[in-house]
């Protein structure tokens, strides 16, 4: 592992029954470093974040985060140690208010307890305007920005992003960028699952490609675009 | 699940709960009828157990079972203790310290199950109870004909007014506890869980360390309230004190009352004790009747009775009464 590597995946395996969801994985993330993690669907993407975030353990394979062992921690310490993520499919605490949602983030996630900057996080992702309204009565687009604000509330370091673009317009997207890259600006080092090939293609300094829980390529995004590995997965 | 209102309250309203309290306290003194008395105790015991069912199964989003294992341990301990020269003040405490023990040893195999399988988990535990006292008699000779009953010792002394005040103070405490939680951090993270516990876990909170905390307050508080309703009721067995309406009151107080909400469990325990009133005559038909208004509450009414006074605004007209009042007395003082 590299001096500078935020997050190391080293060789993680993780299957369900007889299905091969994760194998081999080893990867680095870089202090700052956006990375996109790309696949088609069932490539096992999610399954990786699940596994680095906690939600559970793998069968083989450890996870580093600044160099500190956090494979089978519990998802709330992992969350405690810097890491932070969003939810494909939102997930909000219904009941509670918008503002409350991130309440809850900073008052558990953050050892700080940094409330004081709630506000330029609503600010960020544009829900200023429904910090008083539960979080059940958003849309969909607005949930999927209360997921990237929940996860800022906690003040990570490294922050997971499954598909936040998924199901924008193409006239939302250029706010999603910069929301990335304002993100970026703050300091933060990113791993970005996307099906979205403009966000993809704009947003990350490198990509890893995976299917069938491997990984095929690896690399920036102009030279993984040409593997003819990823070529093959995509297309057939 | 009714979300914390957010209306504004006028500070004059905080004189409200003190002042009923106040009002309640006198009633032992002015000689109300005794019966009354003896319902009053009735309410504030199903008030204290609504107010700890809802704070689980309203808040945290436990739908926990086994009030009646809290309950029968508690006014177990209390009665042995009184026959082994333990005041039974002592056993009160002592009885609610059992019970929330005994929810620590649980916490770890019933929180590995979520949902449902949490729910029945603790169903079947004060059945295990019950066999278990049916046959154990660490203290006296054996209950003349059979059974594993105990007098609670000591009590004579005790009056009806002393009796009716401990249980004031018992559902006084549950109300103040729960509206403490909810104002702290403990609420937040605690509703969190409610609403979504992966979410929770990721966004840093505890999750077994939070729900052990509600669930062991409950089953404190809960115990203390069981414990009292055997002063009053000076003779514990199996099949009183772990049956399975201690279950079955504080479930239907808080659901027709209104889960997730402050004043659901109050009004439902209410309701649920003039039922019992009503229809204590009619032994078997009593539990049908309550049954079918339960049925009615949960199809018509699904926030409970308290959903439907905050969905009609029928807090607007008091609030604003206790607003005026409040502006007329700070004009005053300038």
């Amino acid at each position: 592992m590299s001096e500078t590597a935020v997050l190391s995946v080293n060789r993680l395996n993780k299957h369900f029954g007889g299905i091969v969801a994760v194998k081999d994985m080893t990867f680095e993330v870089q202090a700052g470093e956006v990375l996109g993690l790309m696949g088609p669907n069932g490539a096992g993407k999610t399954t990786l974040l699940n596994l680095i975030a906690g939600v559970y353990p793998p069968d083989s394979g450890r996870v580093l985060f600044q160099g500190k062992d956090i494979t089978r921690r519990a998802p709330h310490k992992i969350c405690h140690l810097g890491i932070a993520r969003t939810y494909q499919i939102p997930q909000p605490f219904t009941h509670l208010l918008v503002r409350d949602n991130l309440r809850v983030a900073a008052t558990y996630g953050s050892k700080e307890g940094n409330m004081s900057k709630l506000d330029e996080i609503l600010d960020l992702v544009d829900l200023s305007k429904q910090k008083a309204v539960p979080a059940g009565d958003l849309a969909t687009v607005s949930l999927k920005r209360l997921e990237l604000a929940r996860a800022l509330a906690t003040n990570p370091t490294l922050i997971l992003l499954d598909e936040v673009a998924a199901g924008s317009t193409d006239a939302e997207l250029p706010r999603i960028l910069d929301i990335i890259r304002q993100l970026r600006k703050m300091g933060k080092t990113i791993i970005l699952v996307e099906h979205v090939m403009k966000v993809m293609v704009e947003a990350v300094d490198r990509i890893v490609v995976m299917d069938k829980g491997e990984k095929i390529a690896e690399g920036t995004p102009g030279e993984v675009m040409k593997d003819d590995k990823v070529i093959a997965a995509y297309f057939g | 699940m009714v979300v914390r209102d957010k209306m504004k309250t006028p500070r004059l309203a905080t004189l409200v709960p003190v002042l009923i309290l106040v009002l309640l306290a006198l009633f032992p003194l002015i000689g109300i009828p005794l019966n009354w008395l003896n319902y009053l105790f009735s309410f504030f015991i199903y008030l204290a157990l609504a107010t700890m069912w809802n704070l689980l199964a309203g808040y945290t989003g436990l739908i926990m079972l086994c009030p009646h294992a809290f309950v029968g341990l508690a006014g177990y301990t209390m009665a042995i203790g009184t026959w082994v020269g333990m005041p039974f003040r002592a056993g009160l405490i002592a009885g609610a310290a059992v019970a929330a023990l005994f929810a620590l040893i649980i916490s770890y195999p019933v929180f590995r199950m979520k949902g449902i399988y949490f729910a029945i988990g603790t169903l079947v535990l004060p059945e295990a109870l019950k066999a278990w006292f049916s046959f154990w008699r660490p203290v006296g000779t054996a209950y003349q004909g059979g059974g594993a009953g105990y007098a609670v010792a000591g009590v004579t002394g005790f009056t009806l007014g002393d009796k009716y005040w401990l249980a004031l103070a018992i559902a006084a405490a549950s109300i103040f506890v729960v509206h403490i939680i909810l104002r702290a951090r403990l609420g937040l993270g605690l509703t969190a869980i409610r609403d979504n516990e992966n979410t929770a876990a990721s966004a840093g909170v505890n999750i077994f360390r939070l729900k052990l905390s509600s669930f062991l307050i409950a089953a404190f508080i809960m115990g203390i309230a069981g414990a009292a309703y055997y002063i009053h009721n000076p003779r514990i067995q199996p099949t009183s004190g772990f049956n399975i309406s201690w279950l079955l009151l504080p479930l239907m107080a808080t659901v027709i009352g209104g889960e997730g909400s402050e004043e659901g469990p109050i009004i439902g325990a209410a309701i649920v004790t003039f039922l019992r009133f009503l229809l204590a005559d009619y032994g078997a038909w009593s539990l049908f009747i309550q049954g079918i208004i339960l049925v009615v509450v949960v199809i018509t009414m699904p926030q409970g009775i308290a959903g439907l006074l905050r969905r009609v605004g029928a807090y607007r007209f008091p609030l604003g009464l206790l607003q005026a009042a409040e502006g007329r007395i700070y004009k005053n003082i300038k």
